[in-house]
């Protein structure tokens, strides 16, 4: 009996050895590293053991199967936090209704959308995968680290604030939409209509936490009540009544961002981030004053009417107004150099290296509620790095190697080794029976381009 | 073999009447003995009698084995160089369902006046009084639909399929299935069991209807759940001492779901790709339902859990396979496309070895060449030959819950016997006799017209795509099996797979697109109308004019 019960720990040993076996430990030496918290350090080692940045340092001793990368001239960085992004996300709008808090990102995930190799490819870790903006109330969002090649419950960033899409002004009240004959619009056409929305669904989710709360305790006494039902719309509006989860509110002018501000006051929650938020810069003491954070573009507007009024000191206003602001893409392609987005907030307004670091790394962080995970260069932090060629601010950086939880997710070594042998399997593949169409005949004709009436209006035309 | 055909043939009615009732009652119940002697007899259940006889009395398989000799008032069928195996079965199709409006039935009559009605108005099923709107109506029982004959029943037969389970077209909760055999004179006739499972089919509403995505399609579905437990839990309290509670309001759409929650009545999901059966699965999970995936073309990739949670997979025969040659300046497709048209015939063999219990579905492929040459690649690509045969049969019979009824040559099981000439996976294979119910119906050689129109939109499509400011040329690849749409969609405005694709009998298109405008990532919906070839429609991104599509394909 005791032999066996040897036999057990000794197998639960090895079996955690095993585990930590599979985030091998690596040493990057010699490296300039971007820590965000204390400064840039020259000629420091990086090491990642079990997951976590076990110690940063001079001249660190790894373990003798370590893996050692000679990072000389080469620059370590956390990995970049983009806190809005719709990669991976099958569907983006549930719009046929104002509010949809019933709806979750989690359930559509696509782990093989291939951007998120991209953003890997730029340094990215960690993505915010929100809802769209057709509605004032939108779906839950979904924090995720990109373990490409894992099943989607590997993705989900365990710990993660649970947040929620909110979304204001035109998208909302559908602005660009035409008026059809015959056609019903959706409530709210107007930002009146909009605040409405908003007030009513707390108002119910008020109404509902109380007939729980009365029930819960009617229920202690008889037990022959029914419940009441469990309503999926009104549950996370609860939890944002209760600080249980983050309101991500897309926004672009002052008047709603202060209207959203007044409506939380009222009822008692916190706006976790104001997502675009072009004119922040104007109400930049009002969103510092609320606590809430800002995720904006860089030098991005004009592309609406409600996008006019930005200007791209929106980032170094309101980081001296105290708010704490991230760079985000909303956007597959922008979302593999939101190092470069980061940079722009040096030229623009004047921040700091170290401030301008952050919008992408620690402050986002801080949105997303797992600044005590990532974020910064930190022992005891997630191993969530990324190997730079060149300082991540200029435009010739690349990256090399990006780690999540000490494992390589992307390299480019091993990405370029691995392209003729790709290239042989996908030979392969087009003979393949099943890849050969079954006609014999040509190719189809390419698509016929109709002449436009206004030259002058073809801006937008792709070029060839 | 030719005298018992004579006998059915009944001189001078029109073919298509012919077609449609194979027996008249006056021979039902003139002749019901049959003795198809020195065949060859695939028992599945037992070794192959390689000559042998099979006896059918009264519907029911009397005999089988290789020292039977015909009972002297049975009508017997010389067997040589034929062989019998268990009549074949279809596990996910809609056969015996009032066709759309688009192409009306040439049988016509029969119930289900009001299920045409709507089908007529391009929506789901719709049940009386129900507290859903149509397409989330899980009350809703094919059983009460269903119809015998019809070109789609008798191209079914004539590829040698005697069973099937049926479902309704369409919707997210798409109804009650029921097992039905493919011959009889009335629904009641036909129908082996019902209701066998319900049915899931992830497909958002059309009509601009909530839910309108596939993430309120499965807020929606979590919602009914919860709905339709409390439901019981209120019934249960309310029974129990009615005086001093309020009476819960009565709800079928609710009632109709307790059998489910309870893992009494089955759910079929359908689910194609890997991570649409993980959802599947973690849906089946969190409600602790008795989950059956249908489609399955990358099952293989999550057969551990398949296995874990005893989740069986009706596997769907119609392989993708690239249908025609891409647009010259179109993106090369991704490898992992690629990649899956490869796999997807590996998908049987590797569940077979993982130990994933499924059943084939023609996935409405009505060419027995075509169907069989599917299950050939299946075996080229490591399915065992008797597994191949046992997908058909016995295993689809397990799963179904039909085990002591069909799915193998026993005696008392119903005499559904599929005769050939030719090993049934022989490219040259016949189907010489089909048995339903013991009585042998009436077969005509294939006439190739069969659901042509039914997988029009497959293809690749160039599209047009004004959102204002000039055409922006695309390349729309699409897939239909049913009104499910899938595909890809690359060019101008990015590349990626289209979701939330679906297309209605009468032509009506919708998908989404994740497209890149104005540096933002955006979602695209396309609405649009297929005619003459050609799908016209709007485009609506949120945030921005709607713009107009053409899709036109090139023939």
């Amino acid at each position: 009996m005791k032999r066996l019960l040897l036999l057990i720990i000794v197998t639960a040993i090895s079996a955690t050895a095993a585990f930590a076996q599979s985030a091998p430990e690596t040493l990057i030496r010699n490296a300039t590293v971007l820590t965000i918290t204390h400064g840039t350090l020259a000629n420091t080692d990086v090491l990642l053991r079990n997951g976590k940045i076990a110690a940063v340092g001079k001249n660190l001793n790894a373990s003798p199967n370590a893996r050692v990368i000679d990072a000389t001239g080469k620059f370590v960085m956390p990995g970049i936090i983009d806190c809005h992004s719709h990669s991976m996300l099958d569907t983006i709008n549930e719009g046929t209704l104002a509010v949809t808090s019933m709806v979750r990102t989690r359930d559509v995930l696509n782990t093989t959308d291939v951007d998120l190799y991209r953003e890997l490819a730029g340094g990215v870790t960690t993505l915010n995968l929100l809802h769209g903006s057709a509605n004032p109330i939108g779906g839950l969002n979904t924090v995720v680290k990109i373990k490409w090649g894992r099943p989607a419950s590997e993705f989900l960033f365990p710990g993660a604030m649970p947040g929620i899409k909110f979304a204001l002004g035109e998208n909302v009240k559908r602005s660009s939409s035409p008026n059809l004959p015959g056609v019903q619009r959706r409530y709210p056409n107007t930002r009146m209509g909009v605040e409405e929305v908003i007030r009513d669904a707390f108002t119910r989710a008020r109404d509902y936490k109380r007939t729980w709360d009365e029930y819960r305790e009617a229920s202690k006494k008889d037990k022959n009540l029914i419940p009441p039902r469990r309503d999926l719309q009104l549950e996370p509006l609860v939890e944002v009544l209760e600080g249980k989860r983050y309101v991500h509110a897309h926004c672009y002018i002052t008047s709603e961002i202060l209207m959203l501000i007044s409506l939380a006051d009222e009822f008692g929650f916190k706006v976790k981030t104001f997502q675009h938020v072009l004119e922040g810069y104007k109400v930049a003491k009002e969103i510092a004053a609320h606590g809430a954070g800002a995720s904006i573009f860089a030098d991005s507007w004009g592309y609406k009417i409600e996008a006019y009024d930005a200007i791209p000191y929106n980032a170094a206003i309101l980081t001296r107004a105290g708010v704490v602001v991230s760079m985000n893409s909303d956007s597959d392609e922008r979302a593999r150099r939101l190092n470069i987005e980061a940079a722009k907030a040096m030229h623009w307004g004047d921040l700091t290296e170290e401030q301008a670091l952050k919008l992408v790394t620690l402050n986002p962080a801080i949105q997303l509620g797992i600044q005590e995970r990532v974020g910064s260069i930190d022992v005891g932090k997630d191993a969530d790095v990324a190997i730079w060629n060149a300082h991540p601010f200029s435009v010739y950086a690349r990256v090399d190697t990006t780690f999540i939880d000490g494992e390589v997710f992307f390299d480019r070594q091993q990405d370029l080794a691995r392209r003729p042998e790709l290239s042989k399997e996908r030979a392969s593949l087009e003979q393949a029976e099943p890849n050969r169409p079954r006609a014999q005949g040509p190719s189809p004709q390419g698509p016929r381009r109709r002449p436009s009436k206004h030259e002058d209006d073809d801006m937008e035309i792709e070029k060839p | 073999m030719p005298k018992v055909r004579a006998r059915l043939l009944v001189a001078f009615l029109p073919l298509f009447v012919l077609a449609n009732l194979p027996i008249t009652n006056a021979q039902r119940s003139a002749i019901d003995t049959y003795a198809i002697t020195n065949a060859r007899v695939v028992t599945v259940s037992g070794p192959v009698i390689d000559r042998g006889t099979v006896v059918i009395r009264n519907g029911l398989i009397a005999a089988a084995g290789a020292n039977v000799t015909a009972p002297p008032d049975a009508r017997v069928i010389d067997g040589t160089g034929l062989t019998i195996y268990p009549g074949l079965i279809d596990s996910y199709t809609n056969l015996g369902l009032p066709e759309a409006a688009a192409s009306p039935s040439p049988a016509g009559g029969g119930g289900g006046g009001a299920f045409l009605l709507l089908a007529q108005q391009q929506r789901p099923a719709a049940g009386p009084n129900s507290t859903q709107p149509a397409g989330l109506q899980p009350e809703v029982m094919v059983e009460e639909v269903i119809r015998p004959g019809g070109n789609e029943i008798e191209a079914a037969r004539n590829i040698g399929i005697t069973t099937a389970l049926t479902l309704p077209r369409s919707g997210i909760w798409l109804g009650q299935s029921a097992l039905i055999n493919l011959a009889g004179d009335t629904p009641q006739q036909m129908i082996v069991r019902s209701p066998v499972a319900m049915h899931v089919g992830f497909t958002p509403l059309r009509a601009g209807g909530y839910p309108g995505s596939l993430m309120g399609v499965f807020a929606q579905l979590r919602q009914m759940m919860l709905d339709a437990q409390r439901y019981r839990d209120s019934l249960q309290i309310y029974e129990r001492s009615p005086r001093g509670v309020r009476r819960p309001e009565t709800d079928r759409s609710l009632a109709a779901l307790i059998p489910v929650l309870e893992g009494r009545m089955p759910v079929v999901m359908l689910a194609n790709s890997e991570r649409e059966i993980t959802r599947a699965l973690d849906l089946g999970v969190e409600f602790k339902l008795k989950l059956i995936i249908a489609g399955g073309r990358e099952a293989e990739s999550v057969a551990d859990r398949l296995v874990k949670q005893s989740v069986p997979v009706l596997l769907s025969l119609n392989l993708p396979r690239r249908t025609t040659a891409a647009l010259p300046e179109a993106d090369p497709e991704p490898m992992r496309v690629l990649r899956e048209r490869v796999e997807a015939q590996e998908t049987a063999g590797k569940l077979a070895k993982a130990g994933v219990r499924f059943g084939f579905e023609s996935g409405s492929i009505t060419n027995l060449s075509d169907l069989m040459a599917n299950v050939n690649k299946t075996i080229e690509n490591g399915l065992q030959q008797a597994d191949a045969l046992r997908a058909f049969t016995i295993w689809p019979a397990e799963i179904l819950g039909v085990q002591n009824q069909l799915g193998s040559i026993e005696v008392g099981k119903i005499a559904n016997l599929t005769v050939t000439r030719g090993d049934l996976f022989d490219r040259n294979v016949r189907v010489a006799h089909v048995f339903i119910d013991g009585h042998p119906v009436d077969l005509r050689p294939p006439t190739g017209g069969g659901g042509a129109g039914r997988n029009s939109l497959s293809g690749a499509w160039s599209v047009n795509v004004n959102l204002g400011a000039g055409d922006r040329t695309m390349t729309l690849t699409l897939q239909q099996e049913g009104e499910r749409l899938s595909g890809s969609i690359a060019g101008a405005l990015g590349t990626g797979e289209i979701s939330n694709g679906s297309a209605s009998n009468t032509g009506e298109v919708q998908f989404t697109a994740t497209v890149n405008v104005e540096g933002q990532t955006k979602e695209a919906t396309f609405t649009g109308r297929l005619a003459n070839n050609e799908i016209r429609g709007s485009v609506a991104i949120v945030g921005m004019t709607p713009g107009t599509f053409t899709a036109t394909k090139p023939n």
